[in-house]
């Protein structure tokens, strides 16, 4: 299971627009009094803001990604070298003083968060390196964000939690990130506030991003309709100059994904979350053409029929 | 990917009862095409198979070792605990061998600030500081130092996220599983006739529950992981 899209690097950010147009369902006198609290004051549990995935693309797993378990498989090890000596097993062998262990993982890996640093490194050197992402205080965690995707906030609500004492109140924000080249996410986060709910959500919305198969006039190569919940959202593809003609949440998707030309309508539910999904569902399972075609085994002639 | 020989031999792994699997009634269906026979109310796992997949696993260990990858060693049962520490210390590779706790990986960042308390309360015990202290908070410290020490004292020479990860047992370290697939890790994990196949990338058919066949097993992939580390030495 190799990993899927990754994040990219910190290259120069493009210019992110933030464009807030919370539609919220229940009227907020408190709201002005929130915006006017100063940022600072967020909540200072450090949540990552960038997502660590493993690197490990090199790693052949061929065999065992094509291996059939019903075939016979055969055990045919290479012949030994002349001068081969069964090495000794981890319990036999020369007992290392752990001054040794120490060292030896040390020349590998420097020392890391040991304590200790027998080769003479710097026993610190990973306070560099972490503090770098928690940041505290002064900037905060840096907001405007990195890697060429816009973000746009579908829909900020206040949910309650009753309690004993009273009602506790959050925001939930959703959050749908996109380049306009074709990739997009959606995101749910929630928090006390709503721009710590709007980053925690931005978080969410990048780290299921799809990519949407675009035809060479921004738009979709047939229709589908895609389901999530009670929500089912039917998309078509539309001949050029005609723009994204869509409600809501699908219509912000399919403009975060640079779709141009498209029309969607959605049946059943209007629930923002669960449009939002229903879209990524409906573009999930599209194919194009070309590949269609290669896997069938038939010119793309055939296809169009 | 060269294959290389790894002493695996036939006889020695039917001696460690690697062959053997759960009782009858506990298997898993998918693990049908790597059953052989059912002896005694007992499935007998294919012995050429968990040859041919453990010598693949060792040439990949081997590559990846020699490409100065980074490898964890997970396996908390009580039985299994001692060797796996000695078989990581052995390789030099990070191990887990008490309770894998949720979100070492998946949460690193957090698991990163524990390391470092870890790492602070070392240096203060080295330099003894914490004699200095009155007797209470001494206490207090030194019961987190112990309890830093047995949960995350195999990770403490970890940077970053793994690039192997190899799992003792299946059923037991299920979270540990889930968090390498939801990271895209590709994992190694010894699987018995209860476990699926499908979920880790590399499975290796074996018993999980006698010592001597997760000793043999955790002896070749230690020495295909020296191996790698001395031929990187040679030339890298």
């Amino acid at each position: 299971m190799a990993a899927t899209v990754t994040a990219s690097t910190l290259s120069s950010a493009a210019s992110l627009s933030i464009r807030t147009k919370p539609r919220l369902s229940i009227p907020k006198p408190i709201k002005s009094f929130l915006y006017s609290k100063s940022p600072q004051f967020l909540s200072l549990s450090s949540h990552p803001t960038t997502i660590t995935r493993a690197q490990s693309s090199d790693i052949d797993t061929s065999f065992f990604d094509n291996v059939n378990p019903e075939d016979v498989i055969v055990f045919d090890p290479p012949s030994p070298p002349e001068d081969f000596v069964p090495p000794p097993s981890f319990d036999e062998g020369p007992i290392e003083t752990e001054e040794e262990i120490a060292a030896a993982y040390e020349e590998l890996y420097g020392p890391a968060f040991s304590g200790e640093s027998i080769l003479g490194n710097d026993v610190y050197v990973m306070d560099s390196k972490v503090k770098k992402t928690t940041g505290f205080g002064s900037k905060g965690k840096k907001e405007k964000i990195r890697d060429g995707f816009e973000e746009r906030v579908v829909q900020v609500r206040r949910v309650t939690k009753v309690v004993k004492g009273g009602k506790q109140l959050h925001f939930r924000a959703i959050v749908v990130v996109g380049n306009k080249q074709g990739q997009v996410g959606v995101g749910v986060g929630k928090a006390k506030e709503v721009i710590a709910a709007v980053l925690k959500s931005a978080v969410n919305a990048r780290r299921n991003i799809v990519t949407v198969p675009m035809t060479k006039y921004s738009t979709f190569p047939h229709r589908s309709e895609g389901d999530y919940g009670a929500a089912k959202v039917m998309l078509r593809p539309a001949s050029p100059g005609t723009g994204v003609i869509a409600g809501g949440a699908v219509r912000i998707v399919l403009e975060m994904a640079g779709v141009e030309n498209a029309l969607g309508k959605q049946i059943g539910s209007k629930n923002a979350l669960n449009n939002a999904r229903a879209t990524v569902v409906a573009v999930l399972k599209m194919r194009q053409f070309r590949d269609v075609a290669r896997e069938r085994g038939i010119p793309m002639e055939e296809l169009w029929k | 990917m060269i294959r290389r020989y790894w002493n695996i031999n036939l006889e020695e792994m039917m001696k460690a009862g690697v062959h053997f699997g759960h009782g009858t009634r506990k298997w898993n269906p998918r693990m049908a095409p790597y059953i052989s026979a059912k002896r005694k109310g007992i499935h007998i796992t294919n012995l050429t198979r968990t040859a041919r997949f453990l010598s693949e696993a060792c040439d990949l260990v081997f590559d990846a070792a020699s490409r100065r990858k980074q490898f964890l060693i997970v396996g908390t049962k009580n039985k299994a605990a001692d060797s796996v520490a000695r078989a990581a210390i052995r390789a030099r590779c990070h191990y887990v061998n008490k309770k894998w706790l949720g979100g070492i990986l998946t949460n690193w960042s957090t698991t990163e600030t524990r390391l470092q308390k870890f790492r602070d309360l070392r240096m203060e015990q080295k330099t003894g500081r914490l004699n200095r202290l009155p007797k209470g908070d001494a206490a207090r410290l030194k019961r987190q130092l112990t309890h830093l020490q047995t949960y995350l004292g195999g990770i403490k020479y970890m940077t970053g996220l793994p690039d192997i990860v190899i799992i003792v047992d299946q059923q037991e370290e299920y979270t540990a599983l889930r968090e390498c697939m939801t990271l895209g890790i590709p994992t190694i994990c010894l699987i018995d006739t209860n476990c699926d196949p499908d979920l880790a990338d590399i499975s290796i058919p074996t018993n999980d529950d006698a010592i001597a066949s997760i000793r043999l097993i955790l002896n070749k992939l230690v020495f295909a992981i020296c191996e790698g580390h001395s031929s990187y030495i040679r030339n890298p």
